[in-house]
C-alpha cells in the first residue's frame, strides 16, 4: 500500500487512526504492530513473514548481547546478526546481480532466481541492524519488549521508504509518547505537504520524463534532453522527500518524531554539502556504521579517501543492484575525494552561486547515471545533452519546456526555503495583516492540497476508453 | 491557547475532508459502468486463500476503490482544471488550442518509417489494380496551424502526402490539403470532435468533382442545420468544452437516393439517421455510424458505380457523391473480413467500369488501412 492511493486515505488511514486514538495507551502499541503488519501484508502477502523473521532474529541477538554483556561472545553474536541481516538482504537484492555478472564474465549460465525484491527490505534491515550495533557498543538499551520491538522495525509510517530511524532515536517514544492537538495538527499538515509533494510535483514531472524517455536518442535535442534530467532530478526529490514528509507526519501523528531526511538539497553549493543534506538518515547511517568505523578521517588522508570511496559505492549500490548505481556512486566518491583534496578550498573562496552550478552539474550527472540502465542509453543521453544528438533545441524540446515552465517553477521555488522564510516572515510580522495571512494559509493550504492530491490520484486512475472514436 | 485553537481547527478541516469523503464512498453504491469514461468499472474481487496469497486480490481491491471512488469524474475535472491553470495546453492527448478549438493529438514518434512503407506499398498495390482516385484528409493539426499551442508536436502529413504522391502518382491523388488550408479560418473540423465538418467535406468533394470532371451538383448554400449541442470524442477525452458544436448537413442530397442497404440487411432511404442525434455519438447521424459495408442505390439511369473504401471520415462526405452515380458501395475495412479485391470484383457492373475512391484522414490512413487481396 502506497500512502498516495485511494485505499490508504480512505480506508486504513481513518479506520487506523480511529482506531489508534480509543484504544488506552497501552493499547496503542499493539494497535500500531497490528495495523503495520496488516499495512505491509496488503503489498506483501507472503514476505512479510520474512519481515517477522529479521525482527525476531534482531530481537534474538539483543537479548543474547544483553546476557553476554560484554564478554567475549558479544563479538560473535554481533557479527552472526550482521551475517543473518546482510545475508537476507544480499539474497534478495543482489544475488541475480551477481549471477548475472559471473555468468556475464566467465561465460556460463547459472540460471537466476527471478525473486521479486520484498518491498522495504533495504530500509529494514538497515534499522534491525542499527539496532543489534547500537546495543553491543553500549550506545542503546536492550528492548526486552517483543511488542516495540516488533513495533520499532514494522512501524508502517517509515516501514517502506525510511526514513532509515535509528533504534536510539525513538526507543524513549516506544513506551512513552504522546499525541495531543499540536502533534495531530503538525503531523497532517506535514503529511498533506509531502503528499502534495508526491502527487501535484512529482508524479507530473515524472509523467514529462517517461515522455521524454520515449523519444528516439539519436535525434534529441540539447534542450529536450536537459529539460528531461531536470524533470526527473525535481521527480525524484519531492517523490522522495514528499514520502519522508508523509512518514514524518503520520509519525507526529502518534507522537513520534523520526529524523529529518532532507534540507533543501538542491542548494547545495558542493557535493560534501549536498549529502548532508540529501537522504540525511542514510548517509549518517553509512558514516557511523561504516565510514566511522573503518577509521573516517583520523588516519590520515589517504586512509581517508578510501573509506570515502568504500562509502559512497556501498551507498550506490544500496540504491539497486547495477552497474549504473555503483558509478553513480562512484562519481560521488570522486567528487567528495576532489573536494578534500583541493576543490572545497577552491569552492569556499568562490562566490556561492558557482558552487550551486558546480554542485547541480555534478548531481545531474549523477541523475543521468541513476535514471538509465545501460551503457548505450547513459551515453546516448549524455550526448543528447551536450547536442551532439539532435541540436541545441527543437520544437519538442520548446514545447515541453513550455508545458511544463509553471510546473518547474513551483518545483524550483518548492526546493528551497524560499517558501518557508515567507511563512515565517508572516508569522513574525507585527502587521494584522501578515498575521492574518499567515492564520489563512495555515488553515486552507494543507486542505487544499490535499484536495488537489486526491485530484490528482484518482486522475492517474482515469483510463477513457473511446468506444466510438471513428 | 491561541496556538492549540488554530491546531485544532487544522485538525478539523483536514479530517474533516477525509472522514467526509470516506462516509460518502462507504455510503455509495458501486457503479457497474463509467459514463464518462465508457468503460466497465472494476468489481468487488472475490477473496480466495490463493488470490490473497498470489497478491491479485489486494490489487484488484485497490483497483476497484478507486475505481468506484466516490466523485471520481469530478476530481478529474479539478485535476484538469489544476493542469490548466498551470497553463497546460494539453489535456488527455488533446490539444487546447485557440478559440476553443481541441484537437486530438497525433505524436510522430507513434508512426515508424516502416508502418508508412507498409501502408504505401498496400496503397500501391490498390491503386495498380482498381486505378483508385486517392483522398487523404490532413487531420486538424495540420491544418489548424494557427489554432494549434505553439510548438505543438504534429505528423507531418504535407510530408506524408508528397510521399504518397511519388508512389503512386499526382493523377490518382485528390489534393484536399491544399483545399482545406485555403479554408483554414472557416469551420471545417469540429471544436469538440476530431472529424472534419460537412464544410470541409463540401470542400473535398469540390475537390474531388475536379479531379473527376464532374461539375459540383450542391452549393454552400444547399447546406442546413441539423444539430446542436454537440460534443464529440475529444470533449469525452478532454472532459472540456469551451463551447459545442453545430453539425450541418445537405438535405438536397437525399433527392438523389432512393435506398441504403447497411450490411445487406437493414435498409433506409436516406444516408442519414435521425435517431443518433439524441445520443452523445451525433456524428452517427452521417452514414448510421460504422458498417462494413453500405450500399447507395440512386435510380438515376445516367451514372455508373462507385466503389469507396474508407474510414470515418468519408461518412459526411458520401451523401455528396450520390447526385453521380448510379450505384455506391462504401466499405470500411475495420469491420470486413473477407478479400477485397474478390469482392470488389463481385461488385463489378456487368458493362465493366467502376470508379474507385479511397477516403481515409491520414492518421487512420496510418492506423486502420489493411486488407487482404
Amino acid at each position: 500500500m502506497v500512502f498516495s492511493s485511494v485505499l490508504f486515505l480512505f480506508r486504513f488511514f481513518p479506520a487506523f487512526f480511529i482506531l489508534y486514538y480509543l484504544v488506552p495507551g497501552r493499547m496503542k502499541n499493539f494497535i500500531l504492530f497490528l495495523g503495520s503488519l496488516f499495512f505491509y501484508a496488503w503489498g506483501e502477502p507472503v514476505y512479510v513473514l520474512l519481515m517477522l523473521f529479521s525482527t525476531l532474529v534482531d530481537y534474538g541477538h539483543g537479548r543474547l548481547l544483553e546476557r553476554l554483556q560484554g564478554r567475549r561472545g558479544a563479538g560473535l553474536v554481533l557479527l552472526s546478526s550482521v551475517v543473518v541481516n546482510l545475508g537476507v538482504l544480499g539474497f534478495f537484492k543482489y544475488a541475480d546481480f551477481l549471477i548475472g555478472t559471473v555468468n556475464a564474465l566467465a561465460g556460463t549460465s547459472l540460471p537466476l532466481f527471478h525473486l521479486p525484491l520484498p518491498i522495504g527490505i533495504s530500509f529494514y534491515t538497515f534499522q534491525t541492524m542499527s539496532y543489534t550495533i547500537d546495543v553491543y557498543r553500549g550506545e542503546a538499551r536492550v528492548q526486552k519488549n517483543l511488542l516495540d520491538f516488533g513495533v520499532y522495525v514494522a512501524m508502517f509510517p517509515q516501514l517502506i521508504a525510511g526514513p532509515i530511524v535509528k533504534y536510539r532515536d525513538v526507543e524513549e517514544c516506544l513506551h512513552n509518547r504522546r499525541s495531543g492537538v499540536l502533534e495531530i495538527s503538525q503531523g497532517l499538515k506535514r503529511f498533506c505537504a509531502g503528499l502534495a509533494k508526491k502527487v501535484l510535483l512529482a508524479n507530473n514531472l515524472g509523467e514529462l520524463w517517461s515522455l521524454i524517455q520515449k523519444q528516439d536518442l539519436g535525434q534529441m535535442s540539447a534542450l529536450t534532453a536537459w529539460v528531461g534530467i531536470v524533470a526527473f532530478a525535481f521527480q525524484i526529490y519531492f517523490d522522495f522527500s514528499g514520502y519522508s514528509d508523509m512518514a514524518l507526519g503520520l509519525g507526529k501523528m502518534m507522537g513520534f518524531s523520526f529524523p529529518e531526511n532532507f534540507n533543501y538539497p538542491y542548494i547545495s553549493a558542493s557535493i560534501t554539502e549536498f549529502w548532508r543534506r540529501w537522504h540525511i538518515s542514510l548517509g549518517s547511517w553509512f558514516r557511523e556504521y561504516v565510514y566511522i568505523p573503518l577509521g573516517g578521517n583520523r588516519k590520515g588522508l589517504p586512509r581517508q579517501l578510501l573509506n570515502i570511496l568504500a562509502v559512497w559505492l556501498l551507498t550506490g549500490i544500496w540504491h539497486g543492484a547495477g552497474w549504473n548505481f555503483l558509478f553513480w556512486g562512484l562519481l560521488f566518491a570522486v567528487a567528495l575525494m576532489l573536494e578534500k583534496l583541493f576543490l572545497g578550498k577552491v569552492l569556499s573562496w568562490l562566490p556561492r552561486p558557482v558552487g550551486m552550478v558546480y554542485t547541480a552539474l555534478v548531481v545531474l550527472l549523477g541523475w543521468v547515471l541513476f535514471s538509465l540502465e545501460t551503457p548505450s542509453q547513459i551515453s546516448g543521453f549524455l550526448q543528447a545533452m551536450a547536442g551532439a544528438a539532435g541540436g541545441l533545441a527543437d520544437e519538442r524540446g520548446l514545447y515541453l519546456g513550455r508545458q511544463y515552465l509553471c510546473l518547474f517553477v513551483v518545483a524550483a521555488v518548492g526546493s528551497t526555503p524560499i517558501p518557508q522564510e515567507i511563512a515565517a516572515r508572516l508569522k513574525a510580522s507585527r502587521t494584522g495583516l501578515g498575521m492574518a495571512l499567515y492564520r489563512l494559509g495555515e488553515k486552507v493550504i494543507p486542505g487544499a492540497l490535499l484536495i488537489l492530491s486526491i485530484a490528482g490520484i484518482v486522475d492517474a486512475s482515469y483510463n477513457p476508453f473511446l468506444y466510438f472514436r471513428f | 491557547m491561541n496556538e492549540k485553537r488554530s491546531a485544532f481547527f487544522s485538525v478539523f478541516i483536514i479530517a474533516a475532508v477525509i472522514l467526509s469523503f470516506t462516509a460518502a464512498d462507504l455510503v455509495q453504491e458501486d457503479r457497474l459502468y463509467s459514463e464518462a469514461e465508457n468503460r466497465v468499472l472494476a468489481s468487488r474481487p472475490k477473496l480466495t486463500v490463493e488470490s490473497l496469497f498470489s497478491g491479485d486480490f489486494t490489487k484488484e481491491y485497490e483497483t476497484y476503490v478507486t475505481d468506484q471512488f466516490v466523485g471520481r469524474d469530478k476530481w478529474i475535472l479539478v485535476k484538469t482544471y489544476t493542469d490548466l491553470a498551470l497553463q497546460k495546453k494539453e489535456v488527455g492527448g488533446v490539444y487546447l488550442g485557440a478559440q476553443g478549438y481541441l484537437i486530438e493529438q497525433h505524436l510522430p514518434e507513434n508512426y515508424t518509417a516502416q508502418q508508412v512503407e507498409e501502408k504505401l506499398q498496400l496503397l500501391e498495390k490498390f491503386v495498380e489494380k482498381w486505378d483508385a482516385r486517392v483522398m487523404l484528409v490532413p487531420t486538424a493539426d495540420n491544418i489548424l496551424e494557427e489554432k494549434m499551442p505553439a510548438h505543438a508536436p504534429r505528423v507531418d502529413e504535407k510530408a506524408l502526402l508528397s510521399q504518397v504522391e511519388n508512389r503512386i502518382g499526382a493523377h490518382s491523388c485528390i489534393d484536399v490539403y491544399s483545399v482545406l488550408m485555403e479554408h483554414a479560418d472557416q469551420e471545417i473540423y469540429y471544436h469538440t470532435d476530431h472529424h472534419w465538418t460537412s464544410l470541409g467535406a463540401y470542400y473535398g468533394y469540390l475537390a474531388w468533382a475536379e479531379a473527376q470532371g464532374f461539375q459540383p451538383a450542391f452549393s454552400p448554400e444547399d447546406m442546413e442545420t441539423v444539430a446542436e449541442g454537440f460534443r464529440g470524442t475529444l470533449y469525452a477525452k478532454a472532459k472540456l468544452s469551451p463551447r459545442t458544436d453545430t453539425i450541418h448537413y445537405f438535405p438536397r442530397t437525399m433527392e438523389h437516393i432512393r435506398k441504403v442497404t447497411y450490411d445487406l440487411k437493414k435498409t433506409s432511404d436516406t444516408c442519414y439517421e435521425w435517431s443518433h442525434l439524441d445520443t452523445r455519438n451525433k456524428y452517427a447521424f452521417f452514414l448510421d455510424d460504422n458498417h462494413a459495408l453500405v450500399e447507395i442505390d440512386t435510380g438515376s439511369q445516367e451514372g455508373g458505380t462507385l466503389f469507396v473504401v474508407k474510414d470515418s471520415y468519408a461518412n459526411c462526405l458520401v451523401p455528396l457523391l450520390a447526385a453521380h452515380y448510379e450505384k455506391i458501395y462504401v466499405m470500411d475495412l475495420r469491420y470486413f473480413n473477407g478479400r477485397l479485391f474478390t469482392f470488389m470484383e463481385s461488385c463489378l457492373p456487368e458493362e465493366g467500369e467502376m470508379d474507385v475512391l479511397l477516403l481515409y484522414n491520414c492518421i487512420h490512413f496510418l492506423e486502420e488501412f489493411k486488407y487482404v487481396q
